[in-house]
Parts: C-alpha cells; sequence; structure tokens
C-alpha cells in the first residue's frame, strides 16, 4: 500500500546545468561551417557534393540556433538587459538569421550571421562573460 | 480484571477523542490550504534539505506579512509557474515589493541570479518542518 504521509506534490531545489560555461564562439564557429559551405555549394556543379552541403549546411544552422538560444536564454541576465537595450533585439535577429541560412544557400545571410554573433560576442565580452563562463586554467 | 479495566477507559477514551480531535483540525487544515507535504526534487538546498525528504509547508503566514529573509519558502518558477521551487529568501525588497530567492547550494542552484527577483506574490508557502526521513525530522 502507498504510504499515507508520502507528498503528493514535488518542489524542485532546482538547478538548471551546473556548469555554467558560455561562449559565442560555439555559435561562431558552426556559423563559419556554413558560410563556408555556401561557397563550396555555389562554386560545385557536383550534385552529390551540393546535395551533401545542405545537409551539413541545415545541421550546423540547426546548432548555431541553438548556441545562440543558450545564450540568450541562460547566460544573459535581467541586469544585462538594463546595460544592453538591444540585447533581445539582437539575439531574436540573430535566431532569425541562422533560421534563413538553414532554408537557403544565400551567402548575404550567412554574412549577417556572423556578424549578429560578433554582437552578441561583444556584450558577453563587455560582460565578463571570458572570465566568468570559461575555465582560467585547468589543473591536469 | 474489569474494574482495571473500567479504571483505564477515561484516559483512552480521552486519548481517542484528543486523536480525531486532531485529525478534524489537520484535515480542515489542510483542506483550507494552511498545511500541505511537499516531497523535494534537486539538490540547490542542501545541506539544509535533500532530495527525496518530505517536508510540511504552511500557506498562513504569508497572507499576513510578507516573506523575511532567511525563510526557506516555495515559489512559482518565473521561467516555468507550473514548476514550485524551494529556495531560501535572500534579500526582501519592500518598494518593489520583490524577493530575492537562492539556494543553499549556490554552485548548484539556478535562482534570482538567473531569473531575477520574483514578486512576493509568488511567495505562498512557508516551509516548517521535515518529518521524513524521521531521523532528520526538525523545524526548518
Amino acid at each position: 500500500m502507498r504510504n499515507p504521509l508520502r507528498p503528493t506534490r514535488r518542489v524542485h531545489a532546482h538547478c538548471d546545468i551546473p556548469c555554467g560555461i558560455y561562449d559565442p564562439a560555439q555559435a561562431r564557429i558552426e556559423a563559419e561551417s556554413c558560410y563556408k559551405i555556401i561557397e563550396k555549394y555555389n562554386a560545385s556543379s557536383d550534385e552529390l557534393l551540393r546535395a551533401r552541403c545542405i545537409d551539413i549546411k541545415e545541421e550546423r544552422a540547426e546548432l548555431t540556433k541553438h548556441h545562440i538560444d543558450v545564450l540568450w536564454h541562460d547566460y544573459f541576465k535581467p541586469e544585462h538587459l538594463e546595460k544592453f537595450p538591444d540585447l533581445h533585439d539582437v539575439c531574436w535577429k540573430a535566431s532569425k538569421a541562422a533560421s534563413r541560412v538553414k532554408q537557403t544557400t544565400d551567402l548575404e545571410a550567412a554574412k549577417e550571421l556572423l556578424g549578429l554573433i560578433d554582437k552578441i560576442d561583444e556584450m558577453w565580452r563587455a560582460s565578463g562573460g571570458p572570465e566568468k563562463t570559461r575555465l582560467q586554467a585547468v589543473a591536469v | 480484571m474489569s474494574t482495571e479495566r473500567g479504571r483505564h477507559r477515561p484516559l483512552s477514551s480521552f486519548v481517542v477523542r484528543g486523536l480525531a480531535l486532531g485529525a478534524g483540525v489537520a484535515a480542515i487544515a489542510f483542506a483550507r490550504r494552511w498545511l500541505d507535504v511537499v516531497e523535494v526534487q534537486g539538490s540547490s538546498m542542501a545541506p539544509t534539505v535533500l532530495p527525496g525528504e518530505w517536508l510540511l509547508v504552511e500557506g498562513r503566514t504569508y497572507t499576513r506579512r510578507p516573506p523575511r529573509v532567511g525563510e526557506v519558502v516555495l515559489a512559482a518558477d518565473p521561467r516555468e509557474p507550473s514548476r514550485e521551487l524551494i529556495k531560501r529568501v535572500a534579500a526582501v525588497d519592500a518598494e518593489s515589493r520583490t524577493v530575492d530567492l537562492r539556494g543553499d547550494a549556490p554552485e548548484a542552484s539556478t535562482d534570482s541570479r538567473t531569473f531575477g527577483a520574483v514578486p512576493v506574490e509568488a511567495v505562498y508557502w512557508r516551509v516548517v518542518a521535515r518529518y521524513w526521513p524521521a531521523a532528520r525530522a526538525t523545524r526548518l
């Protein structure tokens, strides 16, 4: 029989993720892959290669979007928004640019995405991200 | 034999009546949401409360006064209101009527450092005691 003293309600001593490691470089590397793949796609007439390019580009663009979202949702805090009033706008546009890179083979979209990730990177640096959210030294 | 039982009857009936009255009062208290029991999930409140422990909470105090610094409370997660958090009150801002929540294990806690201070109305339940495991039963 079920223990009658056992609560049915659960409360959460919650922790999103204990690691606290963030760096827009993660998004930037995936976005650079997209940029380079679009260049290769446009330069090639090999249908097989072009098909693979599309496949990989969609995968990398999705990862870019994921990394942007993690920075936006988890790294940036209300006090950052006070300091950088266009924070939401930049992250939103970057997410949208990542979607466009996923959907198209437009090199301009990939350029725009890189520019927006660089803007996120500036805010990350200005808020002390490199010192606070990357390991400074690891004892091995 | 019968006289002895007769002598004990008033005492035992007193105990039975007392228990019945206590159960009745408890039933009313639970029904009116003055009291409830909850199970803890997650470790952000270690070492104060640990995952799997059962706690008694009461919902009367904060209808009369705001939470105070140091009290352990339940509050709706501002990012996911269906999730109820257990955290400690780290600061109370009387002017903005907000409460700053922190886990007792700051390195393994998502709290007001991430989602900001929560409105005082979001804090309804005060944690009163732990009743299970029995060896760790205590007021909190």
